[in-house]
């Protein structure tokens, strides 16, 4: 295996496709950057555009647009709280605490630089694990789907926001809002109302934005005449990169990397859900929990590498067993197969070049980042904040207006997003976290639908869920995280209410 | 007592119970997570209600709105710019709303504006139409 991975390296290092790779990963930086404009949809463009080229220029551009827009995401969800990318929802926890208080500069590069450390530690894996790793999948079925979902949801919940009781009602929000819509398992409409719009349910990227980027572009209007960002916000140059930030994050990186790799190789966890985990087991881990959500460059370190590092270990199981672990990854069976390649097991004894070739592309976009990242795009974006808050506001506004109806072309959608966008401005005053919420309608879907398919399988018989032994781990570490997390709160209440009320004295 | 948390307890139990009361008429196990989750959310409302009632008045909490004016200036612009946006299009009414907008929320140098909202729009144009070719409400001026 290894002669034919590095008999695949010239092939990759070739001039047109190292010139693919540049102009894939500026493109997927600018894609991932543009809110309702997803990797998906740029492959999807491009594919046909690309049948008269050699199958490694095409892999090449599919690499560097997957890689590139992970990184992408994360510069509006750290300038103007607008996740670029679902997989970005976690980076605005942090990265936009930051901007505020004239961090941007160093939350952009710790971005940068933590999206090329996943994308390279998933290419690594994909490169050297990738036969092993795919039998892991085939290990998970319904039942630990359904756990896995429900880990990432309960912990968000407990571990975000200061009380317990409002963490849950936001996840329990979100799940609701995740319920409109018709059934896929049996048809049947659900809180519809009789209404066409909401049969095909709320659109993920609308809920976001909404939920997340309306309330602060409000708060921003209401506080024109205050100075909302830090100047030195602005100062990409002048923040320490490289060594330094190995130094502070090599943990963080190391934990949330091997987090996305193992997220990324499940089937249809993505990288939302690999950013939420790595963030939360970040948090967990911290000796300052409490900074986390107000500007902690560790809670983007850990988001950022998570999200990076599903990408190319999604696709151990598409390359190695034919089966697409996401959407990106059905593409790239798509470009194989335009090109006559057929996936699976005998791709890499027919055609070792372009799939092992494929690898080191994947690799080598991940590196890119580190130049095209933080030298080019992060300076580039970073001046966006220059603006005067009066002309931030409505172009903030307009950008969020295509993002959206863009994703259907329907009008409505711009109201559904605002309505959003109210009850997001709502829950952030009543102290409401709002991540769970959008985790909630993320994961809500994923976990009723394991949970009614394993239901069905056994024929109704529950004990399916508990008695197979993966299943029983993700319960163990849930019950971990749900108890730490209590202790925690029972220790806090005892100790305000042990302490003298301010000013009595 | 703490109204907001009562309040926001009694929404939330008010939204838990009629989840859990439609989810009810749902087929099989269609009905499930529907009544799961409402049945749920109604149990974590009640102590969130519970502490509103007896917690601490004298807490300190942000208003709802810092200044209603310039919020609900902001809200009605956005609707009225959702609303134009299939009848005028989409540049000609964008144009418009950063210009407004702008001048609506302080920004008094006419040039910087202009300059601002015509080169932004311009970006857009370049990219959403030229290179993506997205299809956006058509000008009026350009629909036959």
């Amino acid at each position: 295996m290894f002669e034919s991975l590095f008999h695949a390296l010239p092939v990759a290092l070739q001039p047109d496709s190292l010139l693919s790779l540049v102009v894939g990963t500026l493109a997927g930086i600018l894609i991932g950057a543009l809110p309702g404009l997803n990797p998906v949809m740029a492959i999807a463009l491009m594919l046909p555009l690309t049948y008269g080229f050699d199958p490694i220029i095409a892999l090449g551009l599919v690499a560097g647009i997957y890689n590139g827009s992970m990184y992408g995401g994360a510069i509006p969800a750290i300038l103007l709280k607008i996740p670029g990318t679902p997989a970005a929802i976690a980076t605005t926890f942090d990265g936009y605490p930051m901007t505020r208080n004239g961090q941007g500069g160093l939350a952009l590069k710790t971005a940068c630089w933590s999206s090329a450390v996943g994308g390279v530690v998933s290419a690594l894996a994909l490169m050297t694990l990738a036969p092993l790793l795919a039998k892991v999948t085939l290990a998970f079925g319904p039942a630990e789907y359904f756990w896995v979902a429900v880990f990432g949801l309960t912990s968000i919940a407990v571990l975000v926001g200061k009380d317990l009781s409002k963490g849950i009602l936001s996840a329990l929000l979100g799940v609701i809002v995740g319920l409109v819509g018709i059934d896929t398992l049996s048809g049947e409409e659900r809180y519809t109302f009789g209404s066409l719009y909401l049969v095909g349910g709320f659109d993920l990227i609308i809920v976001l934005i909404g939920l997340y980027a309306i309330p602060p572009i409000l708060e921003m209007a209401e506080k024109r005449n205050e100075s909302y960002f830090n100047a030195d916000s602005f100062r990409v140059s002048a923040v320490a990169g490289g060594l330094g930030l190995l130094r502070n994050y090599w943990r963080t990186w190391s934990r949330s990397s091997l987090i996305g790799v193992c997220v990324g190789i499940l089937p249809g966890a993505g990288g939302n859900l690999a950013a939420l985990l790595s963030y939360n087991e970040a948090k967990r881990r911290a000796p300052d929990p409490d900074s986390f959500g107000k500007g902690n460059p560790v809670g983007i370190a850990a988001a950022e590498s998570g999200n990076s590092a599903d990408n190319a270990s999604a696709m151990i199981p598409s390359l190695t067993l034919g089966i697409p672990g996401n959407l990106v990854a059905a593409l790239v069976l798509g470009a194989l197969m335009i090109h006559g390649l057929q996936p699976g097991p005998q791709l890499f004894t027919k055609s070792p070049d372009v799939v092992f070739g494929f690898m080191w592309q994947m690799l080598l976009t991940a590196m890119l980042l580190f130049v095209l990242g933080g030298m080019v795009a992060t300076r580039l974006f970073a001046q966006v904040l220059r603006l005067p808050t009066a002309l931030l506001v409505p172009t903030t506004l307009v950008l969020m207006a295509i993002g959206v109806y863009t994703v259907n072309g329907n009008v409505v959608d711009l109201y559904v997003m605002l309505a959003f966008g109210l009850v997001g401005y709502l829950l952030d005053r009543l102290e409401f976290p709002l991540a769970p919420v959008v985790l909630g309608v993320l994961l809500g879907p994923m976990a009723e639908q394991n949970f009614r398919l394993a239901m069905l399988i056994s024929q109704n018989d529950a004990s399916v869920l508990f008695t197979r032994p993966i299943s029983q781990g993700i319960i163990a570490l849930l019950l971990i995280v749900l108890l730490s997390q209590l202790w925690k709160y029972h220790r806090r209440n005892a100790r305000s209410s042990a302490a003298p009320p301010s000013g009595s004295a | 007592m703490k109204y907001r948390d009562t309040l926001s307890g009694l929404v939330f139990f008010a939204i838990g119970v009629t989840t859990a009361w439609i989810g009810s008429g749902f087929y099989a196990d269609t009905a499930y997570i529907p009544v799961g989750v409402g049945v749920l959310m109604s149990v974590f409302a009640v102590p969130l209600m519970v502490r509103g009632v007896v917690g601490n008045t004298m807490s300190t909490s942000m208003p709802l709105i810092h200044h209603p004016l310039r919020f609900f200036v902001t809200l009605a612009c956005c609707v009225l710019f959702y609303f134009l946006l299939p009848i005028i299009g989409f540049y000609t009414t964008s144009t418009l709303f950063v210009i407004v907008m702008a001048l609506l929320l302080g920004e008094r140098r006419p040039a910087v504006v202009i300059c601002v909202a015509v080169v932004f729009i311009a970006l857009l144009y370049g990219l959403f139409a030229v290179v993506l070719k997205r299809p956006l409400p058509v000008e009026f001026f350009l629909a036959s």
